[in-house]
């Protein structure tokens, strides 16, 4: 049955180009949900797996983007390398500061990551030299043709958000099927238990949060290719925070919460077309709700509904 | 240098100041219920709105629109603990993610109703300047520093003193034994955040006249309020008072010899590195059940 759905909705999500061929907004706020749906996938497998909240998630997505940005403008960069620049670049650095930030717990990791998330903030917002500052980093390019198929019109751009965004919850899914996956919800239900059955719990965790990082940054660099500037506004505290809403409102800790979530963060408001400062209102509302009385999200929701 | 360094040391004064004020009302919650609430910046926000409100369309008196914006927040502060926090006791990680919940209501709600643009708060009274030396600070600026003094004062004997700062001081140090000795822990939740939201509310209607009031001014004030805790041990009242002012005073006296645009980031890597070679901050708390 779940089989069945998921392929009648990836089927009408590869037709959509052609169904929506007079709609090109609808293509683009699909788009813009495939986007914050990617470094949700990352999230998901630190905070939903392996229970750890990052809130300086989306700052990695920018250590990413702006690799890439830098790359691609300064250096001449083809697209292709650029990206895998960026993501290795962003699980580096994911790698790097979360073995500092994995050395803390609980509340102290939180604000940690947080602190962390505020500095690389900083340094897109002030390094001009390099990141142009907070005004934002002009004429990153469109991903180069491939195959002599072009990347520039928006339909063909869909198709490359949509592989991306397949191939990260591709990854959640072997990820979480893994031995490695089951680490990870060891580590979550009881981490001393783990420990005391042998598991390098430092390594693990360090190892969820680069892959959580990387995932973010493949997400950063389609987003600052997608909108053509890269902004450090696109990777502060206030978008690290909306990427854990998208999280739990989705359902933290289930394979399809990031899309649920991304759909509902980017898709709906765009549906109702709700005025934009309450959108967030309710938004907000709705994740202090979930956390309230359905911490399963949306996910458990459909879940329950079936059983 | 000397000068641009002592004038710095009066702008990080007042600067830490506001900090210490949210510092107390975080710390204080984190010690009684175990929350950090990173919504807390906000309501410093909402405050500073509230009293924009009270002093610019109902009353025309500063004092008395402060002390109003600070009843109103402590009225939400309580609302609050009881419909989000009270429910979610024992459950960290859902506390936090719906203080983040919070920040998302109250900043878009601030804006909704407001608008997103800045609002002037100009107070005649306390905008005259007063000659310290060489330089010249305005009443407002000295303001913000005797009131939070003499808030610190007045909270250091309530707490010090009095039959309830006793019981808040008891359940900090040990909920289940303050509930075995009958005292009414879940009056003191209640009470102890109303109280922290008043101080956050104090800690925006004093900032409000002098720079501008709006929707994301509550967010520096927050990293930096917690920064302020860390340096000081969290869960530390003595410590959050001097953490913030540290804070305060080490970012500004650093804009003298680095660019302003890093100043945010001194408090930021004051967190970190007070974590990781002095995580118990100046005053040497034990933190309890961080697990």
């Amino acid at each position: 049955m779940a089989r069945i759905v998921l392929g009648i909705f990836l089927v009408l999500l590869s037709l959509m180009p052609a169904m929506a061929e007079k709609q090109p907004y609808l293509l683009h706020v699909l788009i813009l949900c495939f986007l914050y749906a990617i470094p949700a996938v990352g999230l998901n497998l630190m905070l939903g797996y392996a229970g750890l909240v990052s809130l300086g998630h989306m700052a990695f997505a920018g250590v990413g983007a702006y690799t890439a940005a830098v790359l691609m403008v300064d250096g001449h960069w083809d697209f292709w390398l650029a990206l895998l620049a960026g993501v290795l670049a962003a699980g580096v650095a994911g790698a790097a500061i979360g073995a500092i930030c994995l050395r803390f717990r609980t509340h102290f990791f939180m604000i940690v990551t947080l602190a962390f998330g505020l500095m690389l903030y900083s340094v897109m917002n002030n390094w001009d030299e390099v990141t142009r500052g907070a005004a934002g980093f002009p004429g990153i390019p469109r991903p180069a043709p491939l195959g002599g198929f072009s990347f520039g019109p928006l339909p063909n751009f869909y198709y490359l958000a949509l592989a991306a965004a397949l191939a990260a919850f591709a990854v959640q899914w072997i990820v979480v099927r893994s031995d490695f996956g089951r680490v990870l919800a060891a580590l979550r239900q009881d981490e001393r238990l783990a420990q005391a059955k042998g598991v390098n719990t430092m390594l693990y965790k360090a190892a969820v949060f680069a892959l959580g990082s990387a995932i973010a940054g493949l997400g950063g660099v389609l987003h600052v290719s997608f909108l053509r500037v890269a902004a450090p506004a696109t990777f502060n505290l206030a978008e690290s925070i909306n990427a854990v809403l998208i999280v739990i409102v989705g359902g933290a800790g289930s394979l399809a919460g990031p899309a649920l979530g991304a759909l509902v963060f980017v898709g709906l408001p765009e549906y109702l077309r709700a005025a934009a400062e309450w959108r967030l209102v309710v938004f907000g509302v709705i994740l202090v709700l979930i956390v309230l009385f359905a911490p399963q999200g949306l996910a458990g929701f459909v879940k329950r509904a079936r059983a | 240098m000397l000068s641009a360094v002592l004038e710095q040391t009066l702008n990080g004064l007042m600067a830490g100041s506001v900090y210490v004020l949210v510092a107390l009302g975080m710390v204080l919650i984190y010690g009684v219920m175990h929350v950090l609430n990173f919504a807390h910046g906000v309501l410093l926000m909402v405050g500073a709105y509230v009293c924009h409100f009270f002093f610019v369309r109902l009353t025309g008196s500063y004092p008395l629109s402060i002390l109003l914006s600070a009843a109103v927040l402590a009225l939400l502060g309580i609302a609050l603990e009881r419909a989000v926090f009270r429910p979610l006791q024992g459950n960290l990680r859902n506390q936090v993610i719906a203080s983040l919940g919070l920040i998302l209501v109250f900043e878009n709600l601030v804006i909704a109703l407001w608008g997103p643009n800045a609002l002037q708060m100009k107070v005649a009274a306390t905008a005259a300047l007063v000659p310290l030396g060489e330089m010249r600070f305005s009443v407002q600026h000295l303001l913000v520093i005797a009131v939070t003094l003499a808030v610190v004062l007045v909270l250091f004997s309530f707490l010090k003193f009095s039959k309830f700062g006793t019981a808040i001081r008891a359940t900090s140090q040990d909920r289940m034994a303050a509930m075995v000795v009958g005292i009414p822990v879940e009056r003191v939740d209640w009470i102890t955040f109303g109280l922290g939201t008043a101080l956050a509310a104090l800690g925006g209607a004093l900032i409000g006249p002098l720079f501008i009031v709006f929707p994301q001014m509550g967010d520096a004030p927050m990293v930096k309020g917690l920064a302020g805790i860390l340096l000081g041990g969290m869960g530390s009242v003595p410590g959050a008072v001097i953490g913030g002012f540290i804070i305060g005073i080490a970012e500004s006296v650093s804009t003298v010899f680095l660019p302003t645009d890093y100043r945010d980031s001194v408090a930021f890597i004051v967190m970190v590195l007070i974590l990781l070679v002095w995580p118990r901050g100046i005053f040497g708390v034990s933190v309890r059940g961080e697990d």
